[in-house]
C-alpha cells in the first residue's frame, strides 16, 4: 500500500505539480473544444492552442519565480 | 513500414527523456550497490523492472481499444501537463531560481541516508537497500513508460519509441559500468530543458490532432512548435536572469 501511495504521489507530481498550470491547461483545452464545436476555424483553434500554452508557461514561470526568489547570483 | 522522418521525433524524444530518467535511477542504484553490495541493488532493480513490465503488458493492449482521436487528445493533454511542468522547472533552473540538478549531490545524499539507516537497523539493511533501488527504478521507470507511450502511441510508433528508451538504458548502463561513479558530466539540466521543449511541442501537436485541427505541414508542424517553444523558454530564462522578478526573495 505504501508503494502504491508513492507511485500515485509520483504520478500526481508528473501531471499536477503546479495546480494552477494544470487547471489552466485543462481550461484552455476545454474552451477550445467548445469553440471548435461552435464553428471556430480549426487553424484559428490551433493558433490559440499554441499561444495559450505559451502564455500558461510564461505565467507559471513568473509565478514560480516570484514564489521562489533567486538562489544564485 | 514507418519512415525515419516520421519516427525520428518520437525516437529522439523518447531517447533523451529516458536518458535523463535512467541517469537519475542509476545514481541511486549505484549508491545502493556501492554501500551495501550489488546483490540488494540488482535484486531491487530487477524487481522494479519486473513490476514495470507487468504494468506495461497489462495496460498496453488497452491502448488499442481506445479510438485514435480520443487517445491523441488524452495523451496530448497529459503531455502538455507533464511537458509544461518539466519546462517550467527547467526555465527556473536556467535562470537561477531553482538549484541545478546535481547527480554527485544526489549520490552523496542517498549514501548518507543509507549510512544513517545502517546505524539504526543493521538487520534490515539489505532489505532497505533493495527497496531503495526498487523505488528508484519504479518511479523513474513510470516516467519512461509514460513518455514512450505518449510520444509513440498517437501514430503507432510505440516500438520505435520503446527502442529509443531502451537505447538510453543501454548507453547509461555502459557508461556506468565503465565509470562506476555517478554520471555527473551528463548535461542533465540542458537535456531537461530540451526534453521539456519536445514534450510540450508533442503535447500541442497531439492535443490539436485530437481536437480535429489539421496542422499545416503535417508532421513538420511539430518541428515548428518545438522551435517556437524553445525560443519562448530561452527568452523567459534570459529575461529572468537579467531582471529578477519584483517581490522575489533575495
Amino acid at each position: 500500500m505504501k508503494l502504491l501511495r508513492i507511485i500515485l504521489a509520483e504520478l500526481r507530481g508528473m501531471f499536477a505539480a503546479d495546480l494552477g498550470l494544470s487547471l489552466a491547461v485543462l481550461a484552455l483545452v476545454g474552451l477550445l473544444a467548445l469553440a471548435l464545436d461552435q464553428g471556430l476555424a480549426p487553424l484559428w483553434g490551433g493558433a490559440l492552442l499554441l499561444a495559450g500554452v505559451l502564455a500558461i508557461l510564461l505565467a507559471s514561470v513568473w509565478r514560480g519565480a516570484r514564489r521562489l526568489g533567486r538562489r544564485r547570483g | 513500414m514507418v519512415s525515419w522522418s516520421v519516427a525520428a521525433p518520437a525516437v529522439t524524444a523518447a531517447f533523451l527523456a529516458s536518458l535523463v530518467e535512467v541517469v537519475e535511477a542509476f545514481t541511486i542504484v549505484l549508491a545502493v550497490g556501492t554501500l551495501r553490495g550489488w546483490k540488494p541493488a540488482l535484486l531491487g532493480s530487477a524487481a522494479g523492472l519486473a513490476l514495470l513490465a507487468v504494468l506495461v503488458l497489462a495496460l498496453g493492449p488497452l491502448l488499442g481499444e481506445i479510438p485514435l482521436e480520443i487517445l491523441q487528445l488524452v495523451i496530448g493533454v497529459l503531455l502538455l501537463l507533464f511537458g509544461l511542468g518539466w519546462l517550467r522547472k527547467a526555465v527556473l533552473r536556467a535562470s537561477g531560481y531553482i538549484a541545478l540538478h546535481d547527480e554527485t549531490a544526489i549520490f552523496a545524499a542517498e549514501s548518507a541516508a543509507l549510512t544513517a539507516a545502517a546505524k539504526r537497523q543493521q538487520a534490515r539493511l539489505d532489505w532497505l537497500a533493495g527497496l531503495t533501488a526498487f523505488k528508484a527504478v519504479v518511479l523513474e521507470g513510470v516516467e519512461v513508460a509514460f513518455i514512450v507511450v505518449a510520444v509513440g502511441a498517437g501514430r503507432g510508433l510505440l516500438l520505435p519509441a520503446g527502442l529509443g528508451a531502451l537505447a538510453a538504458c543501454l548507453v547509461v548502463l555502459a557508461a556506468g559500468l565503465l565509470l562506476r561513479r555517478p554520471l555527473a558530466r551528463v548535461p542533465e539540466n540542458s537535456l531537461k530543458f530540451g526534453v521539456g521543449v519536445m514534450l510540450t511541442a508533442f503535447g500541442v501537436f497531439w492535443t490539436g490532432e485530437g481536437l480535429g485541427i489539421p496542422w499545416p505541414g503535417a508532421d513538420l508542424a511539430l518541428l515548428v512548435f518545438a522551435l517556437i517553444v524553445l525560443a519562448v523558454a530561452l527568452g523567459a530564462a534570459a529575461i529572468l536572469r537579467q531582471r529578477p522578478v519584483d517581490g522575489a526573495k533575495p
